[in-house]
């Protein structure tokens, strides 16, 4: 027989290690992420939260654009979620290199319980959003069941670029540095301080090019509007499934030198 | 034992080539220099860590490969482990294999020796509940009991290596492939390992121990090879290439300084931990360092090279840190 580096020794009970993997490492990192300080995973909320009202000042009060906290604290959640998921996951393959080296196993564990973790994280931060919304006079509306929809294209658009960016930085360290300076500019390239419709018409491609404007919109769509996701959620679904296959593609690629160029 | 056992390892061909980083072939000099990167491209450097690499283990025998530090002795068990792919031939496994390769790399230092345990079982393979079941022989064979619950960052370096030890050996393997992992523990400890290895070795399991144990390697294996320059120049009776090991040792000083030198080079925490807590490791180590003036000069060379880089990016980073 031979041998398939990458692939864990051949056991019954593959499948359910593997998931049992999965979940350990993510508790694992988010038990660790929050140990020893006293609000926990609270800290996930002070952020958006924080970035929420401070913006909603700035923008709204003084630059008098009338953009409200609820507003904002819909695009920011599911944009932390991203950038937080994307940002781990570029320093995932590398920060775990001791064990590459030594042990093998899925490798594609890394970056999957990676964007695991920041999801769940965005998960329990979901009621504290929609809390904010129903004391704001926003009430539930049967649009709300189109959330899985946008969550689903989220998470997997996540999950393609945390493949792409987890593997090739592991040979181009600068990608790290790259990827946090682009999560910048996207999030305002992104309709999150501001809604789609008051991008100028020349600069409209903008908002199809970024998988993440129709997400953003959508977001907004359901949760403040109850209205159902617009059309130009296909542009995001077909990124999504782009960047899945780019990801998985480039990841198989890279995955067995992973031990040589840690 | 039955005359003739069946091949469960082998390595047919086996070569790893490495890249060498030489000054001007950098992603960074591409960039910024790329006329002169060019230029450099045709003396770019390659290195054959382990060259043209064959050898046959029948099922429950103990096979051992010496080497100097850098003859690629532990390339090829990574390549045999399956976590570094040959340049070209290819290896053969039949069994469920089990590796030891300076355990420790994979235990988290905020996390407690338990929950290391068993995410190690997980990451090879094994379920939760299989690892839970086997956690209290492998906790009192490494004799852990009142630490199990603490986390590893409190451990010393031989406690580490005793848990490392303790899982493989629990991991039911049909091949266990050991790196230089026993060098750690203390003399009990080590001798308790060997005669685990013994016993396994009884019931059928297969070994092939990297070492610099010279004294273990006649004493334990069935047979052993030597590596030198990635190259496997004798395998036969333990006690032969052990001896042809020594005497080679003896003639070349250009090994032992290139061996001093990839041994601080490939993992300096560990050797700063030894150093630390092991004083007879430590007195060694500085007359080692001491009668090699060469060693000196390479030391300061690489201070020089290393000082304008400062950073070392493969740093652990702390997750999500976002900045918009």
């Amino acid at each position: 027989m031979a041998l398939a580096p990458g692939l864990a020794p051949a056991r019954g009970t593959r499948g359910r290690s593997t998931a049992e993997l999965v979940a350990a490492l993510t508790s694992r990192d988010l038990h660790l992420r929050y140990q020893g300080s006293i609000f926990g995973w609270a800290w996930s909320l002070v952020r958006p939260l924080a970035l929420g009202l401070i913006l909603s000042f700035a923008l709204g009060k003084v630059l008098g654009t009338g953009i409200t906290a609820e507003f904002l604290l819909a695009g920011l959640f599911p944009w932390f979620w991203f950038q937080s998921s994307v940002q781990a996951a570029a320093g995932t393959f590398v920060g775990n290199g001791g064990l590459l080296k030594k042990v093998r196993f899925p490798r594609a564990v890394l970056p999957i319980s990676v964007v695991l973790g920041n999801t769940l994280q965005f998960l329990f931060s979901v009621p504290v959003l929609m809390g904010v919304l129903l004391l704001n006079g926003h009430e539930p509306s049967v649009a709300w069941l189109a959330l899985p929809l946008v969550f689903a294209v989220q998470l997997l658009l996540t999950i393609g670029l945390a493949f792409f960016v987890a593997s090739v930085t592991v040979f181009f360290r600068d990608l790290e540095h790259i990827v946090d300076v682009l999560l910048s500019l996207v999030f305002y390239a992104t309709p999150i301080i501001y809604a789609a419709d008051r991008v100028p018409d020349s600069y409209h491609w903008v908002t199809v090019v970024n998988p993440l404007a129709p997400l953003a919109e959508g977001w907004r769509d359901i949760l403040l509007d109850g209205e159902w996701p617009t059309a130009d959620l296909v542009y995001s679904v077909a990124i999504t499934v782009a960047a899945l296959v780019v990801g998985w593609f480039t990841f198989r690629r890279l995955e067995d030198s992973f031990a040589d160029g840690i | 034992m039955a005359s003739d056992p069946p091949v469960v390892v082998a390595a047919r061909g086996v070569s790893k080539r490495f890249r060498m980083v030489a000054p001007g072939q950098e992603l960074k000099t591409m960039l910024l220099h790329p006329g002169a990167a060019f230029r450099a491209r045709r003396h770019r450097a390659t290195h054959w860590a382990v060259r043209d690499v064959s050898f046959e283990v029948r099922r429950g025998e103990f096979f051992s490969v010496v080497g100097a530090n850098g003859s690629g002795k532990s390339t090829l068990l990574r390549i045999l482990a399956g976590l570094s792919k040959p340049t070209s031939g290819r290896v053969e496994m039949n069994g469920r294999l089990t590796t030891l390769l300076e355990l420790g790399s994979g235990f988290h230092p905020q996390v407690s020796g338990r929950d290391n345990a068993i995410m190690n079982g997980l990451l090879v393979g094994m379920t939760r509940r299989e690892m839970e079941a086997l956690l209290p022989s492998i906790v009192e064979f490494a004799g852990l009991q009142e630490f199990i619950d603490q986390p590893m960052r409190t451990y010393s370096s031989g406690m580490y290596v005793r848990l490392g030890f303790a899982i493989a050996a629990f991991m039911d393997p049909e091949i266990l492939l050991v790196d230089e992992v026993l060098a750690v523990g203390d003399a009990r400890f080590q001798e308790k390992c060997y005669d685990h290895i013994a016993a396994l070795q009884q019931k059928g399991v297969t070994i092939v121990m990297v070492s610099h144990d010279l004294a273990a390697v006649e004493r334990f294996s069935d047979r052993a090879a030597l590596m030198e320059r990635g190259r496997l120049i004798a395998i036969g009776e333990p006690r032969k290439v052990v001896g042809l090991h020594v005497e080679r040792l003896a003639q070349s000083s250009i090994e032992i300084r290139t061996a001093l030198e990839e041994h601080i080079h490939a993992d300096q925490e560990g050797m700063e931990r030894l150093l630390a807590e092991d004083p007879e490791a430590a007195a060694a180590f500085a007359a080692a360092l001491e009668t090699n003036p060469e060693f000196h000069r390479l030391m300061e060379e690489r201070a020089r090279e290393q000082e304008p880089a400062a950073k070392d990016p493969a740093e652990p980073r702390e997750p999500g840190r976002p900045g918009a």
